[in-house]
């Protein structure tokens, strides 16, 4: 891996005969009306600070993972169980001035008060050299305890699924669609691999979640992939029959047509970066196959990550392919997990059944992916983040659910120079509202991104004016 | 704006060896950049707030009230220093909510530098009275230059190039060979290449002047309208309707009514003035015409079922951008900090929009509103109130002043009049239209007919069951019971007898119906004319839905027994719930059937048009519904003559730059949507205000425009930069416009390119969007295709398709995904096979020189090339190895060759980009 790669990307294009002059930044900068900022700069492709982190891998569990069944637990929740929040001593979370946090879309049957304390649906152990606490759902993660940096005092507006996206971006959806953190990476860092893209999106996005680069362009949207190494890419192999080694020959003679033609339209900055996307498609069409081929992983690292059991066979799969991407430089993977109605995780009846069941799917592959990376050498670059959009209630929504909860929840990141084993924030009694070191989504954003050495304020476009609250805060607590 | 690099590959690698040397403080380099960002917006020429100004250096020393800006204080920091580093809330700058605070390294560039004296260049400028900004001064037709020496150019737009030639030194690019004119024409004006008899016509008669002919076709030809159609779709930010599942959230219904408005509008050479009034007043201009109402699907596209500001504040925006060049959406929540539009004006053009709600109207022959209906704007709030947010927060309504619809006072040729418009009955009343009774009553003739031919179908079982019911049982439908046992043949009939019943309930429904709407209709009609017998019919008509809803009752009970029958044993109960509502229905509609008419009782009228509704009240359902109104507020249509008044300034401007954006792939003003202090200024600002009058003086004729820009030595210059080292070294960004820039083909024309190629494109015009499922097999072209926020198609979003949100400019991203979709995707695959087909002539030219002429041929249709040698070898050469290559069982493997040749030309650089 080298940070240096533009350098020689520019010698490649140069090879190609096709010098490049000014022209092409010059052009660019003209159609966006942009030089006549004084103050701002494209970004180089290069980190403004030295990093700590090169690759993320961005874990989003669809449907809102219930906090105090996973890594915040409340035994109050237990203790007054069938009680309403205004019979327990904790009445005053549900003070007006408190929830005015919600800014509401949909006004539906869900995202409401729910007044009837419903009791932890598991148990809870303390793991690790650090004890930290986590549910008896998690033990894979649990044993992994000591490299999170858990954060319980996460706090979100929407009150519904729109919350993905505003996780993703850092906006409200009624203010309209934002680029999301992974196409901001994707703009502000060059690649690491240029035989593969550097942003990749596996698993269930729902459909209004599921672009990434808004007003930087499509050309900073995840490239979605499937965990089939025969048919990984959209346009990934030929929709019809055509060998191999005819498309060599056609792909030969398209790049000496374009260098024949470049003889004549000389100094086209536009031809030069056509022939290099040719290339690199066909080092992708290539290599992602390469990339997705477990066949040399050992039996003990497929049974590792669950590959040889039925119900964690898929997000395992994921996982080792994350872990084979990230290997092969690739930047951001960003994995959502629980697909279905507004997100698996969703569990608005049912919570026991609901996330015993899903947290089989994952827990076994996660824990199976940061102790690979660490075994590897390669959790120290490589920054893994656990997320979900909201959390869930402390009362019960029907017999045995819980419904949407965006006061308090939350999330943890592993690995990229994170601290381990460490509890950040806090929810008060009843895991209602974060209370302490309390954090916006934006401030995850902030923290990778500075891991990543990223400054987002110099990734500001000019016209596309960002709030304070866009760019975050890095949470300095859990960098190590 | 677009912010993505056209060249996403290369340019990581331009900045290198770019970073800045840090020498002692530059006043123009790190000061005054520092200070116009964060300072000018109240201390320069747009406010001078405590009597300070800022913008040079002079004027720092001047100072304001509070005295000098630079003498340092006691405590060794000069006033400036001491402001930008306060911590008290009261003192610091900027203030609270009005910008971000210095960092301490900039605020120590700024003691660094007054420190050292504050040096500034001597000849420095104030900034300029903001209402001389050149796209706020008023438009005047300037004078045309002379003639450029030499006798370059063939138009009025080459002349002022040719005086930016001439100060430059730089020469322009010579003509570029009629085979690259001719698909540059075609693909610029309709958005395909030429056929093979077109290119013939043009290589068959060397020197000929073809071109003018061949524009005045083009522009007559109906896929221009498709075409630039497209072009101001985005502009105007055309989207299907999108939401959450069958929820309808975002756009409306059955917008395509409004695209094809657009293009028949742009066919017709519809003025553009006339066209942006239509599209934000037709309801006030011609409210009865409902082509013409089509145009308002421009604001129909805005609705947005929760929340009316995001849907204001979306209006305001893109008229603002789209239409004036003007970024209000900066003023929403504080003054603007570069124009001059104040936070209030944010909200007063708010106020032309605070009345409209958007409705669907009946066409004729469809009354069902989910399969067809025109979505159109109509001021529906005639008295909703407009409030400043205070910092832009909607809970936070400054409600001790009404705002009222006003035009920036920059901006205002006066004060605007707003006349209110007394609309006529087929308006307020759309059931008035002539065709909408008979709509209604064709459809219930056909629901009659459909129940019918179920109940025909039946004809067996019917008899069946009339033979067997005679013997058993009952089926009269009101007093069927209960199977006793549901076994065996009994349990079938039992099921069969319910089929009946609820087709023959179907039939008895349909027929009530459809004579209730008859009596309806009739009544409608007297009550309209005053007919002597209204009252009668009045009654008439109730009776007769009264019937029809006794018979809707019966058959939904009849329904609802049927399930009961049908569902399983667990499922029972709930079923039989219905059954009991089915029931009490029933007995209600009989009751009613039999109470006598009141005076107060009345009939449901047959609807012409339906609001739909929002949910701004946040209680779950449908806010109460919004009747339409017999005037109108006639805000929009005085906003609509406010813009395209001629003495507007910037209406025309932001036309023309877009028209010339589209036709050379450079707009002259850089920011197509900020003409304001904070855009780019034009490179060519006589030649933009000639273009701006030359629209406006021809009646705002685009085809006019058009005509002249494509017939301008300037559009048919080459792009080749061979031999013009010297101008690329004086002018390497063509801000002198001396050559063509090759562009990048918008994703629609790439893809219906191929299409055309391979002679399956269909041209058809207009109809509803191809939903995506049907999108693979389509041959439409694709602007046709369903767009909305939610849905897209895959391969127009490789190719930078338009976002739906906003899109004043398209990218021209070159990005690997692009070169899998060319190689690997079957629309071009089953299309090279097709475009090898119809290339091959066999016996024209027998042996290797048949397969030359194919190559040539291919260049010249796929690519608009004339093949060189050394090309025409290098196909050769591949085509060679892939006959040698070709699968054992290849029975014709030259054509597979060819095939393959089609296949990679169509990858070839060339074909996605215009030379």
């Amino acid at each position: 891996m080298s940070d240096s790669l533009p350098l020689s990307r520019r010698n490649f294009l140069s090879d190609l005969g096709l010098g490049f002059s000014g022209l092409a930044l010059g052009a660019m900068l003209e159609r966006e009306g942009r030089a006549t900022s004084t103050l701002w700069t494209p970004p180089t492709g290069l980190p403004h600070f030295p990093p700590k982190a090169k690759s993320v891998i961005w874990l989003f569990m669809n449907g809102g993972v219930s906090h105090m069944e996973s890594f915040d637990p409340k035994p109050m929740l237990s203790k007054y169980g069938g009680k309403t929040i205004s019979e327990t001593p904790y009445a005053e979370v549900q003070d007006p001035k408190k929830l005015a946090l919600e800014r509401l879309v949909v006004p539906d049957g869900n995202g409401n008060q729910r007044n009837k304390i419903f009791p932890l649906q598991v148990g809870f152990q303390k793991h690790g050299q650090s004890g930290m606490e986590v549910s008896d759902w998690f033990p894979n993660i649990a044993r992994n305890v000591d490299k999170l940096a858990v954060v319980r005092s996460m706090y979100t507006t929407d009150s519904n699924h729109g919350a993905q996206t505003q996780f993703h971006s850092g906006r409200h959806m009624v203010d309209g669609s934002y680029p999301t953190l992974g196409a901001w990476v994707h703009y502000g860092l060059g690649s690491l691999n240029d035989n593969l893209p550097h942003f990749i999106s596996i698993g269930t996005r729902e459909y209004w979640n599921n672009k990434d680069g808004h007003y930087l362009g499509p050309a900073h949207d995840a490239v979605p992939l499937r965990i089939d190494p025969s048919n990984p890419l959209d346009f990934g192999k030929p929709e019809r029959p055509f060998s191999a080694e005819a498309q060599g020959i056609g792909l030969d003679l398209v790049r000496e047509l374009n260098t024949l033609r470049g003889k004549e339209y000389p100094a086209d900055p536009m031809l030069a970066a056509r022939l290099a996307s040719y290339e690199l498609a066909f080092r992708m069409q290539r290599s992602m196959p390469e990339a997705l081929d477990f066949s040399k992983e050992s039996a003990e690292t497929k049974a590792l990550y669950g590959i040889d059991q039925q119900h964690c066979r898929d997000f395992g799969s994921q996982m080792l392919a994350a872990r084979r991407l990230v290997e092969r430089g690739v930047r951001f993977i960003q994995i959502q997990h629980g697909g279905g109605g507004a997100g698996a995780w969703d569990a608005h009846s049912g919570l026991k059944a609901n996330h015993s069941k899903l947290a089989l799917q994952v827990d076994q592959p996660i824990g199976a992916l940061l102790a690979d990376l660490e075994r590897r050498g390669m959790l120290e670059e490589t920054l893994v983040v656990f997320a979900t959009e909201f959390g869930r209630t402390p009362g019960t929504q029907g017999a045995d659910g819980r419904d949407h909860h965006i006061f308090g929840f939350s999330v943890w990141l592993a690995g990229g120079g994170i601290k381990g084993g460490v509890v950040h924030g806090a929810t008060d009694e009843l895991g209602f509202h974060a209370v302490e070191n309390r954090h916006y989504v934006t401030d995850v954003h902030a923290t990778i991104l500075r891991q990543l050495g990223l400054d987002s304020r110099q990734l500001e476009i000019p016209g596309r004016k960002r709030l304070e609250i866009d760019h975050g805060k890095p949470i300095t607590e859990i960098i190590a | 704006m677009s912010p993505c690099f056209p060249l996403l590959l290369a340019v990581s690698g331009l900045f290198l060896g770019a970073a800045p040397v840090r020498a002692a403080v530059d006043y123009l380099k790190g000061v005054k950049p520092l200070l116009q960002e964060r300072c000018y917006s109240c201390h320069g020429a747009l406010k001078q707030k405590g009597g300070l100004r800022l913008d040079t250096a002079a004027l720092l020393r001047q100072g304001g009230e509070s005295g000098d800006a630079l003498s340092m204080g006691a405590d060794g920091k000069s006033l400036l220093v001491q402001r930008v580093s306060s911590t008290d809330p009261e003192e610091h700058m900027p203030p609270q909510h009005e910008g971000e605070r210095f960092t301490a390294a900039q605020i120590a560039i700024l003691s660094e530098w007054i420190a050292s004296g504050a040096p500034a260049p001597a000849d420095e400028k104030p900034e300029a009275d903001p209402r001389e900004h050149w796209s706020f001064r008023p438009r005047q037709r300037p004078r045309v230059p002379a003639a450029a020496p030499g006798g370059w150019g063939r138009n009025t737009i080459d002349a002022f190039l040719a005086q930016g030639y001439a100060s430059g030194g730089v020469r322009p690019l010579a003509e570029a060979p009629p085979e690259v004119l001719l698909r540059r024409l075609f693909l610029d004006l309709v958005g395909v290449p030429p056929t093979l008899e077109e290119i013939a016509a043009v290589e068959e008669a060397p020197g000929s002047d073809w071109y003018p002919a061949a524009v005045e076709r083009l522009l007559a030809d109906p896929r221009h309208g498709q075409r630039w159609g497209r072009h101001w779709m985005d502009i105007w930010r055309y989207s299907d309707w999108w939401g959450l599942g069958a929820q309808l959230r975002n756009s409306q219904k059955h917008l395509w009514h409004w695209r094809d408005w657009i293009v028949e509008a742009l066919n017709a050479d519809t003025p553009y003035d006339e066209m942006v009034r239509l599209m934000l007043a037709a309801d006030e201009i011609a409210p009865a015409d409902p082509q013409k109402l089509r145009a308002t699907g421009f604001l129909a596209r805005n609705w947005f079922l929760f929340n009316r500001n995001s849907w204001m504040e979306e209006t305001v925006e893109h008229v603002g951008k789209g239409f004036l060049g003007l970024t209000f959406n900066c003023a929403k929540c504080h003054d603007h900090k570069y124009d001059p539009l104040s936070q209030a004006d944010f909200y007063k053009m708010r106020a032309f929009f605070e009345p409209y709600q958007v409705r669907l109207d009946v066409v004729p022959g469809e009354t069902n509103l989910e399969r067809d209906g025109i979505p159109r704007a109509f001021d529906g709030l005639l008295d909703a109130p407009t409030f400043r947010f205070v910092r832009g927060e909607e809970s936070n309504a400054d409600k001790s002043v009404l705002i009222l619809p006003e035009v920036p006072t920059i901006l205002s040729q006066g004060t605007i009049v707003i006349t209110p418009v007394v609309l006529p009955l087929l308006a307020s009343q759309p059931e008035r239209q002539p065709w909408v009774l008979d709509a209604h009553l064709e459809g219930a003739q056909k629901a009659l007919i459909e129940a019918e031919a179920a109940l025909a179908k039946l004809g067996e079982k019917k008899a069946l069951v009339e033979k067997k019911g005679t013997a058993g049982g009952e089926v009269s439908p009101s007093v069927a019971g209960q199977p006793a046992a549901q076994s065996g043949a009994d349990a079938a009939l039992w099921l069969d007898r319910a089929e009946v019943e609820e087709a023959m309930c179907a039939v008895d429904f349909a027929k009530a119906d459809l004579r209730s709407m008859k009596v309806r209709a009739e009544a409608m009609r007297a009550q309209w004319e005053n007919f002597p017998h209204e009252q009668e019919l009045k009654s008439a008509a109730i009776r007769a839905e009264r019937e029809a809803v006794f018979a809707r009752e019966l058959h939904t009970l009849a329904e609802a027994r049927g399930r009961v029958l049908r569902a399983n044993v667990d499922k029972k109960p709930a079923m039989e719930k219905q059954v009991k509502t089915a029931e009490e229905a029933v007995a209600k509609a009989s009751k009613a059937l039999a109470a006598p008419i009141e005076a107060a009782d009345s009939y449901s009228l047959l609807y012409g048009a339906k609001w739909t509704p929002t949910r701004f009240l946040s209680s779950a359902k449908d806010d109460p519904v919004v009747p339409f109104p017999k005037v109108s507020t006639g805000r929009r249509k005085a906003l609509a003559e406010w813009i395209t008044d001629p003495r507007n300034p910037l209406a025309a401007r932001v036309a023309v730059n877009h028209l010339w954006a589209r036709h050379l792939g450079t707009p002259l003003a850089a920011n197509t949507f900020d003409f304001g202090r904070k855009g780019s200024p034009p490179t060519h600002p006589e030649l933009l205000d000639w273009l701006a009058s030359e629209l406006v003086e021809s009646g705002w004729s685009m085809k006019h425009l058009h005509r002249l820009i494509v017939t301008s030595a300037a559009y048919r210059m080459s792009s080749s930069l061979a031999g013009a080292e010297d101008a690329l070294a004086k002018d390497p960004d063509n801000r002198r416009l001396w050559r063509r820039t090759p562009l990048r083909l918008e994703a629609e024309a790439v893809r219906d390119s191929i299409l055309a190629l391979a002679g399956e494109l269909d041209c058809a015009e207009g109809g509803a969007s191809i939903p995506a499922a049907a999108q693979n097999k389509s041959k439409r072209r694709s602007l046709y295709f369903y767009h909305s926020n939610n849905e897209r198609n895959l391969f127009l979003t490789t190719f930078d398709e338009a976002a739906v949100k906003e899109c004043y400019r398209r990218d021209e991203s070159i990005v690997p995904q692009q070169a899998l979709a060319l190689t690997n995707s079957s629309l071009v695959h089953d299309a090279a096979v097709r475009i090898g087909v119809l290339l091959f002539k066999p016996g024209s030219a027998p042996g290797a020189s048949e397969e030359e002429s194919f190559v040539r041929n291919a260049y010249s249709y796929i690519l608009g090339i004339k093949a060189k040698p050394e090309e025409v070898a290098a196909c050769s050469r591949a085509m060679e190895a892939w006959r040698r290559t070709a699968p054992s069982g290849e029975t014709n493997a030259s054509a597979l060759a060819r095939t393959n040749l089609v296949w990679a030309l169509l990858n070839h650089n060339d074909f996605v980009t215009l030379r």
